[in-house]
């Protein structure tokens, strides 16, 4: 299926790269720097779990306001900076054109992070809004949106001002998410702060928004990096290609109403729920899409398809289990129940996460013009954080399924309960702690590689194989 | 040039151009799956898996929606408010003795029925409560004040109104208070009939956001 190409051999190292080195490691640096103060407030959390007289003083660090500094760090500090960072490197590769509006970039990644300190020390006194995964005070989000846009927009002008006229599935998902996000965060402010709707609407919105983050923001982005990665480095086209479209169509469509499954079983109209139930369905089309299209990394050689291979099987197992845990007859069990934290926990870290550090592992040698800086670190970093995703997800869902069980059994008293979960809650703090040993890392790691690269550009000669022209396959 | 091996765990190499992994996918995406009369069934068993669930997320919606109505909480009612469960009837009985027990009732008049002595009637042996429900109805609904003789003792206390009426601190429904009347009519050995909502309804309509009775009212009814 592959040619070989001679004037194709030196477009692995391309001036795109060059020009877009500082913002974009700028945005990976700050990305992965938030990992570490996420993960020390997830540790925190999970030790209060089994513990509960654990800083319960500490008015700073009591459960509530843990869980959401944990959320906000990890939504707005990681995967937001590394999620743009993947999109507008794609989005300028596909563009064939280096990154323009770059002081944009560098500038809103700036004011993002600030507002975002800014935020969270407001969540720590206690200005959160209590919405789930809007947790930032409402003084912080306006400034948000507008980082956002100044990030967003170099990769606006990629996309609308790119070589070819024809696009690809990764352009189509990083363009999504970069228009999604603010619109979805505008609303949210607009219904749920600024001209608050009342009583069970609040709900509703709010779990739009919850689950919109995931489809329309956060599940494109790392999407778009794996559409991107997965035929560079197997080599050949992705399979049944011609249903990415539809594929596509379905998540943006669907994907947000998906979010009243949060609320069966709540005091919602019954519609609400039975939507959710029935476009939870429905997105089954898009992941069984999505499954065919990566058929391919399978078998794709290196560490970026590696941790791709990991997150692409957990997307599609929290697919599934949507669906399974939408309908009511389960939802009985499972709803409310740690059984939904271990999905959420499987979604963002074991899907968008492992994503991301695909992605990561296959651009940062690009951008920086030389390898991580070692391979041991990389070795290190892939197994602690595989252990410490499938711990948490193990540790969660049995603790839920405890849970479960025994809240349905009027008998059984809520203190025998959570002694049956005491074991379980301490399975995810050990892997909560193995989770921030890796990131600490690939900290560490990334750091190393940046430091050393900044005195030769072409240190970069010998890094990279020439690369062949990708040809369709004829029928 | 020497290249650093393709398993290096530090770089991954990329295989192609991205210029030709847009031409390529560019190129798929333009054929038809019946071109030159040759079919590929995949493209196909993949429509048809989508119109499969589309098939079910109508059926499912339109059975379980609840016609899209707000006010319908219960995903198994039927067109026209009807519902696949059976209407569960409420035992007046039992929500009597939950309301009594559980509101104001019991802090006066005692889970016993026997009030206080010297302070609250009790509601044992008791002509108003066993007697003409017109009477208890109405005390109930709008309270009673000033002084009333309950088996030959004078008491002097204030009830307060538990009806829907202004004043009210309870604004309990016409049902709860026809509940909690059958349920101190037929308990602590009382065997009386019991009290119809209708007739509650009724009295309430009639007497409307009437101030708290007293004996003297209340005596010249039937």
């Amino acid at each position: 299926m592959t040619t070989a190409s001679t004037h194709a051999a030196s477009a692995e190292v391309t001036p795109i790269d060059r020009q877009a080195r500082g913002p974009l490691l700028l945005l990976l640096v700050l990305g992965v720097l938030w990992l570490v103060p996420s993960g020390i407030f997830a540790l925190l959390a999970s030790v209060q779990l089994h513990s509960p007289q654990f800083l319960t003083d500490c008015a700073w660090l009591t459960h509530g306001r843990l869980e959401a500094l944990q959320e906000t760090a990890f939504l707005y500090g990681w995967a937001a900076n590394v999620g743009l960072a993947i999109a507008l490197w794609v989005l300028a590769r596909l563009g064939g054109y280096p990154l323009r509006a770059l002081n944009w970039t560098v500038a809103g990644a700036i004011f993002w992070n600030l507002g975002l300190v800014g935020g969270l020390v407001g969540i720590a006194t206690g200005d959160m809004t209590t919405f789930s995964f809007f947790q930032l005070p409402r003084y912080v989000q306006p400034l948000m949106v507008l980082a956002y846009a100044a990030m967003a927009i170099s990769g606006v002008l990629a996309w609308s001002g790119r070589r070819t006229d024809s696009t690809f599935a990764a352009h189509w998902y990083a363009v999504a998410a970069l228009f999604l996000f603010p619109w979805m965060f505008l609303a949210t402010e607009v219904v749920l702060i600024w001209l608050p709707v009342r009583g069970t609407v609040q709900a509703i919105a709010a779990g739009w928004y919850a689950q919109g983050v995931w489809t329309l923001w956060l599940a494109p982005l790392a999407l778009a990096g794996c559409y991107y990665i997965i035929p560079k480095v197997s080599g050949r086209v992705l399979s049944s290609y011609e249903s990415a479209p539809l594929g596509f169509w379905c998540l943006l469509s669907v994907g947000a109403w998906t979010g009243g499954r949060h609320l069966i079983g709540g005091p919602v109209p019954a519609w609400i729920a039975t939507m959710a139930v029935v476009t939870s369905a429905l997105m089954l089309f898009h992941y069984l899409v999505v499954a065919l299209n990566f058929r391919g990394v399978a078998s794709a050689p290196g560490t970026g398809a590696t941790f791709i291979r990991f997150g692409v099987s957990a997307y599609l197992l929290v697919g599934l289990l949507e669906v399974l845990t939408s309908f009511r007859a389960v939802a009985l069990h499972t709803q409310f129940t740690f059984i939904a934290t271990a999905q959420t926990q499987l979604g963002y870290y074991g899907a968008i996460s492992m994503m991301f550090f695909g992605a990561v592992y296959y651009l940062v040698p690009r951008l920086a013009g030389r390898a991580w800086s070692s391979a041991g670190l990389v070795a290190g970093h892939r197994g602690l954080v595989m252990l410490g995703v499938v711990g948490s997800v193990a540790g969660l869902a049995l603790a839920g399924f405890t849970q479960g069980a025994g809240l349905l059994q009027a008998t059984v008293s809520q203190g025998s309960i959570f002694e049956g979960m005491r074991l379980p809650l301490l399975l995810n703090t050990c892997a909560q702690a193995t989770l921030l040993v890796a990131n600490l890392l690939l900290v560490v790691n990334l750091i190393r590689t940046i430091a050393t690269c900044c005195t030769t550009v072409d240190a970069a000669a010998g890094l990279f194989r020439p690369a062949m022209n990708l040809e369709a396959p004829a029928l | 040039m020497s290249f650093l091996s393709p398993s290096d765990p530090r770089v991954d190499q990329a295989a192609v151009t991205d210029e030709s992994v847009i031409s390529a996918h560019e190129k798929l995406l333009g054929v038809q799956p019946d071109e030159k009369g040759h079919y590929r069934l995949a493209p196909l068993n993949v429509l048809f898996f989508l119109s499969g669930l589309i098939m079910f997320g109508g059926t499912y919606l339109g059975r379980y929606a609840g016609y899209f109505d707000p006010r319908v909480y219960n995903e198994n009612v039927l067109h026209g408010g009807g519902s696949g469960e059976a209407p569960v009837a409420i035992d007046p009985i039992a929500l009597g003795k939950k309301l009594f027990n559980n509101a104001a009732c019991n802090a006066c008049h005692q889970a016993t029925g026997l009030g206080l002595p010297g302070a609250i009637p009790p509601l044992v042996n008791s002509d108003w409560v066993t007697g003409s429900d017109e009477k208890l109805i109405r005390i109930l609904l709008h309270g009673l004040q000033g002084p009333i003789k309950v088996a030959g003792v004078d008491y002097n206390s204030a009830m307060p109104a538990f009806g829907r009426v202004a004043g009210s601190g309870f604004n309990w429904s016409d049902d709860k208070i026809a509940a909690v009347l059958t349920y101190i009519r037929q308990e602590w050995g009382n065997q009386a009939s019991g009290v119809s909502v209708e007739k509650v309804t009724a009295i309430h309509a009639k007497e409307g956001d009437h101030k708290p009775w007293t004996v003297v009212e209340l005596e010249k009814l039937p």
